[in-house]
């Protein structure tokens, strides 16, 4: 793939524009159909940019002490919420940068934040619980200690919350909060990606691993022989790949037919350091990587999990993030210098 | 992990009521012009503004394949991890850890985390001990062990609780069980920041600067003396001492300068490993054998022996020579035992001007080396210093055969080695398992060696010590 190594993008990815917050950019996202792209900070600062140009709409700095941890963009309205070290979640118009809701969750780090794909239900981990909310801010219920801090949350439906944590895979009911299924395993999961249909769930593991499940069976498996631990992890919006970090190379597991079980994943390589962050966009099998090197490559892949870069560029340090705008016509980058980059993305 | 740019972290660990928390305040206290982290897993009273204070539970992360050496401190990971996004405002990372915390899982987590280890660099361990409760402590739970195995900074604290007897041979017993940590006293865990930041102890090198003597190795044996013999009939006696036998080897063609006295030292430790033969007063004492001289008798008792051609000899002696007033002299024309057949004067060297009794044969070299104890504790350092080269692939070997059958007993380990055809110093470090080794600065003028240390529980230290012999070129 020559000429995705200069500094100019280069293939599919074309210049947008790029902006920066004040500290370490750590989450962010689209609005809606992407009117706005909102970033926190680790000096605990929100802002929002213009999607199409980039203009600083609004920013709030210092708003969660000692830093943004984690963000969620609501499904369906132009609000997002964000969590911090100050143990709080606030939720946020996005239009006017004003906290229409906020949120004690407890005295730690609220790590995670979701809402659920209708809207209705706000989740947040902090230590070892989490909680649910819903529209109004009022607590809906708590669940008992996880045998650790949760490392990870995702719904696996409008009804069902995941939880991830060492040694243990978790589903609440959405409405009471009793569990409904444990999938259990020795091992401290630092990730967790579910399929669309919820049946699939995979994590990363502290030892170098991922660690899937199929939960209609109950069935699990294992992927090992990674150089690093595989914290990024992305499905597909069919079901069908799961794209993994965990090294330099981006590992693509296809899970068509019997596999991923005795087959060859898709090894991509083009990253020159560990691989940081991974999403598709939404349709077209089309995945974009971020690594510690500073690179950006988004790839066309088949359904067997081979592929090719068909897109690259650098930004100025480490890729904390990558978010596809989504209609999958452009691609936003956030770095550890604070820098959201964006770029168009052509056919 | 050395990278300029990782930011240090040093971990405090000690017992509850040992003075973590006060240490840690006068630490802030005194950096005032540094941002320091705090992770604390233990609830403290740190109240000072300019430090970030964190509390995190402790949570110990096994892996799936079971090997404790892979253990680790998920709550340090997902800490640090966050911490380090924000690295232009950290100068330094304190991690207090709970009194009953294993420092294995800490220490292991700044070598196994990628991510860890890209950003952080452990500078040190620090154990905090309260001197009026450890010997207690130490018999009841093996937290408190392993807190002084893996301790570079042992801060003996509290000592106004203590008489200076006590401290004296509490220190000592800290010392037998980790030779490699610098002990400082306290009495409010009043020390100075340097003694317990910035302290490279993971740097072999300032360890060594510090106290040069730590790896030196102990003997058998205590005692040697050189004494210039003619051909003649010689009497060691000795009077009553402390102990009713005493091991010696006799060692003929003896040399008087330090390297040929430690390279008959180390023909002695194989000696001393073999078994003795019991000598009675009375008897002749064979050259070149581990000897056992029977002292039970009340009075002085003699024993014998025989030199064919002028030369030196050295006596390597369990004990010193002062304890039992060791003596040797000319058994020419003597009554006790001595047999008729050609006799000579001994030559008493004329340059010696040391007075000596009854045809008493002076010493004309002596030495004392550090004499091997009796451990109490299961716990205990090895030093093994060497040198020459060492063979690569032999000492990967030796190590990694060491690591899989001992590593879960080894809790810190360091050293240089001097590698066959390399330039440069190879130093490594490794907790457990877990070895990190690159090479280092070159040599130079300095003359080549191997230091190592090894600091862990039960170790075959024979066995290793011929191991690394083995590695040798």
């Amino acid at each position: 793939m020559s000429g995705l190594n200069g500094d100019a993008p280069a293939g599919v990815l074309r210049s947008g524009w790029s902006a920066r917050v004040g500290d370490y950019a750590i989450a962010g996202g689209w609005t809606l159909r992407g009117e706005a792209l909102v970033v926190g900070d680790a000096a605990g600062g929100v802002y929002a940019f213009e999607g199409k140009s980039g203009a600083a709409i609004w920013a709030q700095r210092g708003v969660h002490e000692g830093g943004v941890l984690a963000m969620a963009i609501h499904p369906n309205r132009p609000a997002f919420a964000t969590a911090g070290q100050d143990g709080r979640v606030l939720v946020w118009s996005a239009a006017e940068g004003r906290v229409t809701l906020a949120v004690d969750v407890g005295s730690d780090w609220v790590e995670n934040v979701a809402w659920s794909p209708d809207g209705r239900w706000l989740a947040a981990s902090c230590s070892r619980q989490v909680h649910a909310y819903g529209t109004d801010g009022v607590r809906v219920w708590r669940s008992d200690d996880h045998p650790s801090t949760v490392s990870a949350i995702a719904w696996s439906g409008t009804e069902e919350l995941a939880t991830a944590c060492y040694g243990r895979v978790t589903f609440f009911d959405a409405s009471t909060g009793k569990p409904r299924q444990k999938l259990e395993w020795i091992g401290s999961l630092v990730s967790m990606v579910l399929s669309p249909d919820g049946d699939i769930v995979a994590c990363g593991s502290q030892d170098n691993s991922v660690h899937f499940w199929r939960r209609s069976t109950e069935q699990d498996s294992e992927m090992s022989g990674y150089p690093g631990k595989p914290s990024a992890l992305a499905f597909d919006d069919t079901g069908t790949l799961l794209a993994t970090g965990g090294g330099e190379a981006v590992t693509v597991w296809s899970f068509q037919g019997r596999g991923p079980e005795g087959t060859q994943p898709g090894v991509l390589e083009h990253h020159a350091e560990a691989v940081t962050t991974l999403a598709f966009a939404r349709r077209g099998m089309r995945l974009a990587s971020g690594g510690r090197d500073g690179g950006v490559v988004v790839w066309s892949l088949g359904r067997d999990g081979q592929g090719d870069a068909i897109g690259a560029a650098p930004v100025a340090d480490v890729v904390g993030a990558l978010y596809w705008r989504p209609d999958g016509r452009a691609l936003a980058a956030l770095d550890a210098q604070g820098g959201a980059t964006v770029w168009r993305v052509g056919d | 992990m050395d990278t300029p740019r990782n930011i240090p972290v040093t971990i405090l660990t000690g017992f509850l009521g040992s003075g973590k928390t006060t240490l840690l305040n006068r630490v802030l206290k005194e950096e005032h012009g540094k941002r320091i982290a705090v992770i604390e897993n233990e609830f403290g009273e740190v109240g000072i503004d300019q430090a970030l204070v964190i509390n995190a539970d402790e949570e110990i992360f096994e892996m799936s394949n079971g090997c404790i050496c892979c253990t680790v401190r998920g709550d340090l990971i997902r800490v640090l991890g966050n911490l380090m996004k924000r690295r232009d405002k950290f100068d330094y990372v304190l991690v207090e850890t709970t009194g009953l915390a294993d420092p294995g899982p800490v220490a292991q987590t700044f070598f196994m985390d990628d991510e860890i280890r890209a950003e952080f660099a452990l500078d040190g361990i620090v154990t905090l001990v309260d001197a009026a409760h450890i010997e207690q402590q130490l018999g009841r739970s093996d937290e408190s062990t392993e807190q002084i195995a893996f301790a570079d900074v042992l801060v003996l604290n509290k000592t106004d609780l203590v008489d200076d007897d006590a401290l004296d041979s509490l220190e000592a017993r800290l010392r037998d069980m980790n030779r490699m940590a610098r002990v400082i006293r306290s009495e409010r865990a009043d020390v100075s920041v340097d003694t317990v930041l910035n302290l490279n102890a993971f740097d072999l090198d300032q360890v060594l600067e510090r106290r040069p003597t730590f790896l030196e190795p102990e003997y058998p044996f205590e005692w040697t003396g050189v004494y210039a013999l003619d051909v003649g009939r010689y009497e060691l006696s000795l009077d009553d001492g402390p102990d009713p036998a005493m091991s010696l080897v006799v060692v003929p063609g003896q040399g008087t300068d330090d390297p040929a006295l430690r390279e008959s030292a180390e023909l002695c430790v194989r000696r001393y490993a073999e078994p003795a033969d019991l000598i009675r007063p009375g008897d002749e004492m064979p050259v070149g054998k581990h000897l056992n001289l029977q002292l039970d008798s009340p009075g002085r008792k003699s024993f014998f022996l025989e030199v064919d051609t002028p030369e030196r000899v050295g006596l390597y002696a369990q004990h010193t020579a002062e304890e039992f007033d060791l003596r040797l002299t000319s058994a020419n024309g003597a009554t006790s035992g001595a047999e008729d057949g050609p006799r000579a004067e001994p030559a008493t060297p004329a340059e010696s001007g040391a007075p000596h009794v009854n045809g008493a044969v002076p010493v004309e070299v002596e030495r004392t080396w550090v004499a091997q104890h009796e451990h109490d504790d299961e716990v205990g350092s090895i030093a093994i210093e060497r040198e020459g080269d060492v063979d690569p692939d032999r000492l990967n070997e030796w190590l990694g055969e060491l690591l899989r059958e001992h590593g879960v007993d080894i809790f810190r380990m360091k050293g240089f080695i001097s590698v066959a055809g390399e330039s440069r110093r190879f130093v490594f470090q490794g907790v457990h398992m877990l070895f990190d080794g690159q090479p280092d600065r070159p040599w130079g003028d300095a003359p080549r060696r191997n230091q190592l240390i090894f600091i862990g529980r039960n170790l075959p230290e024979r066995s290793m010590r011929q191991g690394f012999e083995a590695c040798l070129v």
